[in-house]
């Protein structure tokens, strides 16, 4: 679907992004993670074509965004970091600009336009200023201008950043919707949002692409262990005997909480994974499955994030690092006279 | 093209610079076409047309300044250049869409001979052919000025230097005599102006050397013209300085000779424009 190939892009002596190589597979959710500065929105400003790589090529279906980018740019919605809203311009009017932009017909530019309207509960708001919507449906107008079109590729630029909990709640289903349809590429700088959504996790630091992988994957090359928690309201026994018959040899630690549920962290290594090449794909349906057949209820399953984010600041180098430091020469004099 | 066209025009009128703009063009407009042809009896209306250029200080600012600093500053220019979308459809679409507003009041001008008709107006022809180079020159500022608002997000600094330009091609006629009129500040003047190619060198390649050796070469050519050749250096810095002159060539029009050299001249001006645009677009996306 997407394959980015060398991708090097340099601001003077400055260099954003470093050789960067990967492919991208239709109908899956893809994470770009990294701290600021690593050269995410870099790598999707050059991906749609807005910036010119300084080395490399991004091909979209094959075609190239550099020696055609018209071709190539029809394939895909982009949603910048900042929405690109003109903001004396109604929602309505915004998007069917939008819509004649990208060479959606004539005749079918309304009907495109109420469907995005209806996917992203902006009706209400389809005869409003933008200059008078708030941020969270300002992002959603941003959302709805990337899929007028009905792009094949939907790339989101830190889609969630400034979003109050309940916004953040519905932008998030609402990509795991358009995931279904669409190959959704995200940004983010904070793990637990893209970890959730996203079926695969690229880990940028520094310009480089660090990691590939799904969130178990990624856990498991690094670490060699995942850790999975089940929450269950059913007793130790039960869940032992459910858990233990498939996972022998991985270790299970229960633990009750103050509610009266069960916590069991289950440490899965690589002598788990070798035979089984389900629990390897994806721990999280295996354990999950593995209760249902033993009719065991439980209230969640999931990766440890604790894990991945060790992962993370070990990959991105930031570990420990900044707090060392002291601040200022100051406060090192203070501390060394004490 | 269609659809930048169709929203910049709206945007004009949405927001206030359209009206303003068509209403200073109107007001200075219909001033001097009082007072030269209304108070005074000129049968021609070429007088107003000609001293209505005081117009483009006001109008040029007013409606090209926010052309594409507006949205890079926005950011809107993301939405825009990540389309489908031919570089060249977007900036073609800015451009008419800026011409149709100042085309507005340039109607409204060329009912005035027909006004003066009846009270015994005597030159229609002439009267057209300075509305249409007046028209021209209006497009030539529009295109210039659109370059100019790539080249920052500020929209001050952008309404100053179209300002700038303007008054520039408005007034180097009076300074010819100045600069060329010595070989030694004809030699100036070129010293000057290879030092300005070497910046501009410098700021679209970033290459140091190369740029200081551009410098180096040019200024060194025009030390040496100027002991060896004296008349061709000055005589060369006034075809220079004829580059920038917008106002002699619409100044030719109202001694009554029709001139297609001048047309040309602010065609070819509309065209150096629309280049420039394209090539500061790409520049930046390519730095």
């Amino acid at each position: 679907m997407i394959e980015v190939r060398n991708l090097t892009k340099r601001y003077g002596n400055h260099i954003a992004v470093e050789d960067l190589n990967f492919k991208i597979e239709q109908g899956r959710i893809y994470g770009f993670l990294g701290p600021n500065g690593a050269g995410k929105s870099t790598t999707m400003n050059i991906m749609t074509g807005y910036l010119a790589p300084s080395a490399g090529d991004v091909l979209i279906d094959g075609v190239s965004i550099v020696d055609m980018p018209e071709k190539a740019k029809a394939q895909i919605g982009y949603l910048p970091e900042m929405p690109p809203l003109y903001m004396d311009m109604t929602v309505r009017e915004y998007l069917s600009f939008a819509a004649e932009l990208r060479k959606v017909p004539h005749r079918k530019s309304r009907e495109r336009c109420d469907a995005v309207m209806a996917d992203l509960s902006l009706n209400e708001c389809a005869d409003r200023l933008i200059r008078n919507l708030s941020k969270g449906f300002r992002q959603r107008v941003g959302l709805a201008q990337a899929l007028v079109h009905e792009p094949e590729i939907l790339i989101l630029d830190e889609p969630m950043v400034g979003l109050d909990p309940k916004q953040i709640i519905e932008i998030r289903e609402l990509i795991r919707n358009l995931g279904k349809k669409h190959t959704v590429i995200l940004s983010s700088h904070i793990l637990a949002e893209v970890s959730e959504i996203c079926d695969t996790l690229l880990i940028l630091s520094g310009g480089k692409l660090k990691a590939v992988g799904s969130p178990a994957e990624l856990s498991r090359e690094q670490s060699g262990t995942v850790v999975v928690t089940v929450t269950s309201p059913a007793e130790k026994e039960k869940l032992l005997a459910a858990l233990s018959p498939k996972l022998a040899k991985g270790k299970v630690h229960l633990s009750s909480d103050p509610d009266g549920l069960v916590r069991a962290e289950i440490t899965l290594g690589e002598e788990n994974f070798k035979n089984n090449p389900d629990l390897a794909s994806d721990p999280r349906r295996f354990v999950s499955n593995l209760l249902a057949q033993s009719s065991c209820p439980y209230y969640s399953v999931e990766v440890m994030a604790s894990s991945l984010e060790k992962i993370f600041l070990d990959l991105t180098g930031e570990k420990g690092e900044p707090d060392k430091k002291p601040k200022n020469g100051k406060e090192a004099e203070n501390g060394s006279s004490l | 093209m269609g659809a930048v066209y169709k929203k910049e025009l709206r945007s004009s009128f949405t927001t206030m610079t359209g009206p303003v703009a068509i209403a200073v063009m109107l007001f200075i407009a219909g001033y001097m076409f009082r007072t030269y042809n209304l108070a005074n009896g000129l049968s021609s209306v070429i007088y107003a047309v000609f001293n209505s250029s005081l117009i483009f200080y006001f109008v040029v600012p007013i409606l090209s300044m926010r052309v594409f600093a507006e949205e890079r500053r926005q950011r809107t220019d993301q939405m825009l250049f990540t389309a489908p979308v031919h570089l060249i459809e977007i900036i073609l679409g800015k451009y008419f869409a800026l011409v149709s507003v100042f085309a507005v009041p340039v109607l409204v001008l060329c009912t005035m001979p027909v006004v003066l008709r009846p009270l015994g107006g005597s030159t229609p022809a002439l009267d057209y052919a300075g509305i249409l180079v007046f028209f021209l020159m209006g497009c030539a500022y529009l295109s210039v000025g659109m370059f100019i608002s790539t080249l920052t997000e500020n929209l001050i600094v952008s309404a100053i230097l179209n300002i700038l330009f303007v008054a520039v091609t408005m007034m180097i006629h009076n300074a010819y005599s100045m600069i060329s009129g010595t070989v030694f500040t004809s030699m100036v003047f070129f010293v000057v102006l290879s030092i300005l190619i070497g910046i501009a060198v410098y700021a679209m390649t970033g290459f140091y050397w190369l740029s200081l050796g551009v410098l180096t070469v040019l200024a060194a050519v025009s030390l040496i013209l100027s002991y060896m050749e004296s008349e061709f250096i000055t005589g060369s810095a006034e075809k220079v300085l004829g580059i920038l002159d917008f106002y002699s060539h619409f100044e030719s029009f109202v001694y009554e000779t029709f001139s297609l050299t001048d047309i040309v001249y602010f065609i070819s001006a509309i065209a150096v424009g629309i280049v420039l645009t394209h090539t500061s677009i790409v520049r930046r996306r390519w730095n």
